[in-house]
């Protein structure tokens, strides 16, 4: 907890922090592009002023932090964001193996699973009615590439 | 007055009953993929052109235009109500337009959309007939260093969008402008920042990143607040607009239309940064007591109307020259070849018919979404008063349909799911996403642009100040950022003075 | 490993289904580029009297990405069913071997070729500006100008950039490429005269040829375009090896069983050759050719061959 100590605003120390990160980050892979001149400017060129800008932005974000104070970061809520996200990622994994229809079941119940105020039976019917209703609209009207049952049914 | 005679050739034209019925299958269909984020005009016209082989081409083209129209229409329905920009111009229309729906203002929001759109499609209508050649000529005008130009006073003006800290917005704007780089490079043709992953190769999508930064970043902010349950304010403020409101929207309506008239007509980019340049100038002058982003009625008429008026005016070089002002241009053209019609100087002389019925056709278009979306906010309003809980998975499933179908392409799905996190790490942060959004968009632009006039040049940067339209706009940046960072400073300073 | 044994099991059920009379489900054509280009219009154009032969629906995919990269590595995995086939151009086919590094794919030996649909010829064009009046004008105009004009193209490595490149190694002048994203802003920045000299789809400039707005030297085909009469092949005004098209073509995975090679040929000669069809092709500045597979292997090989040398000898890298 000594950094603490130093850092009277958070928000502005770990944002400072994330610029100046990705500057550099930006500045090291544009390193190994081509910079070209300023008539022929190279592929390299531009992100690395941008990184260049990033890192300067970031310090003095960080400098500042020193100087004034701000209020601590809120916590995160982990559950939620796993929950919300990690269904997302379960979708794009599934989609295609398993078809539209299921996995879209299994997103709206996983993320429909971080509010407080889950009840498995509500999801469930919610889930069904608006795969249904996806299959229908986007598939069977508007003609987008989904399969409805995936090769992985078997069907 | 020919002005006249033509319109009303166009007029007799448009109201053939097969016309107007496909017109209206034009704008329902719009609205209806405007609503879903991620399928866009071009796809769906692509689409549905083979079904327009057996029409008429002026009924064929009446319809497709009304799909692109619609689906702008569309996209400020979904960012007022659920804050989901589906395309780069809705971000500003989610900013202080998501903000009346939480407050309970759904209702006026869309309202305001919709009379902003309509007043703004007519005038433009009418701009499209007065002075369409000449206006023309001038998009021919803005050669690389023009651009360039343009987009540094877009910049400029984004700064002017974030209204929390100066040097925050400066630094998502930096951001956006490297995330944009991402893919591969239009000058040389190398990949940068792709890690050798096929699936950058054509750098991040717009609609990947709203979604993932508005989308699903917001949900997980809104399930966290568990105390102030519900998301949206229960008791809701009038459907209708009062004679106030309607004084207050006037004003912005007439300058976004303006403002978005002039912009539409320039190829590329030209109507993105109308919507944020309307903006820019309605916070300037408003005398709202309610700050912009947090609900500013101005802040949804005067990019609304901007919108509309730039995506019809975007029709000019495309009917005039034949050159496409955008992507949704660009297939029309091919469209108006697959129905025997070059599109070019020729087609206002050889097909007077087709080119007034369709610009008649614009007008009709925007009229039926009116009739068609005022009965619908109060179905709207209603429907996300639902639950909380029960309405975001059904705004996740649409968020992934929609992403998933741009490029067909699960690893768009995990991209989303990766912004929603940077987006829900920004908030905590204090970060705020639009700076970087506009970054995102005019970062590629811009850079292309630069490297494109130095390459003509021959690396003489003075091509920037030499022609006179490049010098003026460069003028006008340097004007708007003394204007945006002028009360910055001030008010720094008396902050200082306060400690 | 519960996945792959389901994807087996879903691999199996493929391949007997391949057995059954071809065509029991619908055809998938993939377009690896965004929904709108020529590619895709040509794709969506065949496909209504493609169904009506095979008796199955087809239907049209893009799966954009990589200069098409993407896409055509994903038909190359797919199962030599003849229910997965690439609608591809000229870049896909013979430029992106030469120009990408790590490609997923090689267009000679991945797939079973059927056809080359369309071509469609390039053409010369100057802006009004430019004081050449042909092109042996342009040559001394490019020589005086010392490699000072600008040459704008629809992307680094794309077909009229090769064009560009081939034209200033045979007629041994220089200029400055200057890369667009796509044709359309390039022929803008050409007709406003921003930029001077360029190579373009005949079908994207005839409009402006006609209007005034561009000036056209020579077409690169090997005879003149019905549509431009007056104007000179790059062939006859000597310069031989000066022949560019754009051309569009289909292909399948390989090791498609003969009968389904032929049904499907067949469906889209049936196609292309329909007048309607046909006419919405020609009416745009398409040329149809419906070659056999044959054809196309041969005229692969040559094209392979020709912008290999090209790509090396004018040093096109992405980079």
């Amino acid at each position: 907890m000594h950094m603490g100590s130093f850092i009277k605003h958070p928000k502005d120390f770990y944002a400072g922090l994330m610029y100046a990160l990705i500057g550099i980050g930006a500045i090291v892979i544009a390193s190994g592009y081509n910079m070209g001149s300023s008539v022929r400017m190279g592929p390299g060129y531009f992100p690395t002023v941008l990184g260049g800008l990033l890192v300067l932005v970031g310090s003095i974000s960080i400098i500042r932090s020193f100087t004034h104070s701000g209020e601590a970061i809120q916590r995160f809520y982990w559950k939620e964001i796993f929950l919300v996200l990690g269904s997302v990622v379960l979708f794009g994994l599934l989609v295609r193996g398993l078809g539209l229809a299921l996995s879209l079941i299994l997103l709206v119940v996983a993320s429909a699973w971080a509010s407080d105020k889950f009840r498995l039976r509500t999801a469930l019917i919610l889930a069904v009615v608006t795969s249904a209703f996806s299959a229908l609209v986007f598939v069977k009207g508007l003609g987008l590439p989904f399969v409805i049952f995936g090769p992985w049914l078997g069907l | 007055m020919e002005i006249l005679a033509n319109l009303s050739l166009g007029f007799s034209t448009a109201f053939s009953l097969a016309n107007l019925f496909y017109c209206f299958v034009g704008v329902v269909l719009g609205t209806l993929i405007g609503v879903l984020p991620g399928l866009g005009p071009v796809a769906t016209i692509a689409m549905l052109l083979p079904v327009t082989f057996s029409f008429q081409p002026v009924t064929a083209l009446i319809m497709l235009a009304g799909i692109f129209y619609g689906a702008q229409y569309g996209g400020s329905t979904t960012a007022i109500l659920v804050n989901l920009p589906g395309e780069a111009s809705s971000v500003i229309t989610a900013l202080d337009g998501h903000a009346m729906a939480k407050r309970g203002d759904a209702g006026k929001a869309l309202a305001t959309a919709a009379i902003g759109s309509f007043i703004a499609g007519t005038i433009a209508t009418f701009l499209i007939a007065l002075f369409a050649p000449p206006l023309a000529d001038m998009a021919l005008k803005f050669g690389p260093a023009e651009y360039f130009s343009l987009l540094v006073l877009g910049l400029v003006v984004s700064i002017v969008l974030a209204h929390g800290s100066l040097l925050h917005a400066l630094g998502m704007i930096f951001l956006g402008l490297l995330l944009g780089i991402i893919g591969t490079d239009v000058n040389s043709g190398a990949e940068r920042f792709t890690f050798g992953q096929p699936w950058l190769a054509d750098g991040v999508n717009f609609v990947v990143l709203a979604m993932g930064m508005y989308g699903l970043g917001e949900i997980i902010n809104n399930l966290e607040k568990k105390e102030t349950r519900d998301v949206m304010a229960k008791k809701v403020s009038g459907l209708r607009l009062s004679w106030a409101d309607f004084k207050q929207i006037l004003a912005p309506i007439m300058r976004g239309t303006v403002v978005g008239s002039f912009l539409g007509i320039l190829p590329g980019g030209g109507a993105v940064l109308s919507s944020f340049a309307s903006y820019a100038v309605e916070k300037k002058l408003s005398k709202n007591p309610i700050p912009f982003g947090e609900g500013a009625i101005e802040g949804v008429a005067g990019p609304e109307s901007a919108n509309n008026a730039g995506s019809q005016t975007s029709f000019i070089p495309m009917l005039t020259l034949g050159i496409p002002s955008n992507p949704t241009m660009a297939i029309m053209i091919g469209a108006m070849m697959i129905h025997s019609i070059q599109p070019g100087p020729a087609v206002l002389t050889e097909q007077p018919a087709l080119f007034w019925g369709l610009i008649a056709s614009m007008w009709i278009g925007n009229f039926f979404l009116i009739v068609l979306n005022l009965p619908m906010i109060g179905l709207w309003v209603r429907l996300i008063t639902a639950p909380y809980h029960l309405m975001f998975p059904v705004i996740i499933v649409f968020c992934a349909i929609g992403v998933i179908s741009i490029n067909n392409t699960e690893w768009d799905v995990f991209m989303m799911a990766f912004f929603g996190f940077a987006g829900y790490l920004f908030s905590k942060l204090e970060c705020e996403p639009a700076p970087m959004l506009l970054g995102f968009i005019l970062g590629p632009m811009m850079e292309e642009h630069l490297r494109r006039a130095l390459l003509m040049s021959s690396g003489d940067f003075s091509v920037f100040v030499t022609r006179p339209l490049s010098a003026t706009l460069l003028a006008v940046s340097l004007v708007a950022m003394v204007v945006v960072l002028l009360p910055a400073i001030s008010k720094k300073r008396e902050e200082t003075f306060k400690e | 490993m519960k996945k792959t044994i389901l994807a087996l099991l879903a691999s199996a059920f493929v391949a007997t289904a391949a057995h059954a009379a071809f065509p029991d489900k619908p055809v998938t054509i993939t377009v690896p580029f965004p929904p709108g280009g020529s590619t895709d219009m040509l794709a969506r154009i065949m496909t209504p009297k493609m169904s009506e032969k095979l008796g199955q629906p087809v239907i049209v995919e893009n799966k954009p990405g990589a200069t098409g990269a993407i896409g055509a590595a994903q038909i190359k995995r797919a199962a030599p069913d003849g229910y997965n086939v690439l609608c591809a151009s000229i870049g896909v086919w013979a430029a992106n071997p030469f120009l990408q590094k790590n490609l997923a794919y090689d267009p000679a030996k991945d797939f079973d070729l059927l056809m080359v649909a369309v071509k469609s010829p390039n053409i010369l064009v100057v802006n009004p500006n430019v004081p050449a009046k042909d092109v042996k004008e342009l040559i001394a105009y490019l020589k005086q100008k010392n490699g000072k004009v600008s040459f704008p193209s629809s992307g680094a490595g794309s077909s009229d950039h090769l064009s560009i490149a081939l034209f200033w190694m045979i007629t041994n002048t220089t200029g400055i490429h200057v890369p667009y994203k796509g044709g359309g802003p390039a022929i803008a920045d050409l007709v406003a005269g921003h930029a001077e000299v360029s190579f373009q789809n005949l079908n994207n400039v005839i409009q402006h040829i006609k209007a005034g707005k561009l000036r056209a030297l020579a077409t690169t085909s090997e005879k003149r375009s019905p549509l431009l009469p007056d104007v000179p092949t790059m062939v006859e005004l000597g310069y031989r090896d000066m022949v560019v098209t754009s051309w569009q073509a289909l292909g399948a995975p390989k090791g498609l069983p003969a009968d389904v090679k032929a049904k499907l040929h067949e469906s889209m000669v049936a196609a292309l050759k329909d007048p309607e069809t046909a006419k919405k092709l020609t009416d745009p500045g398409f040329e149809i050719v419906a070659s056999t597979p044959e054809e196309f292997s041969r005229f692969l090989n040559a094209e392979l061959a020709k912008w290999k040398t090209v790509i090396e000898v004018g040093k096109i890298t992405l980079d």
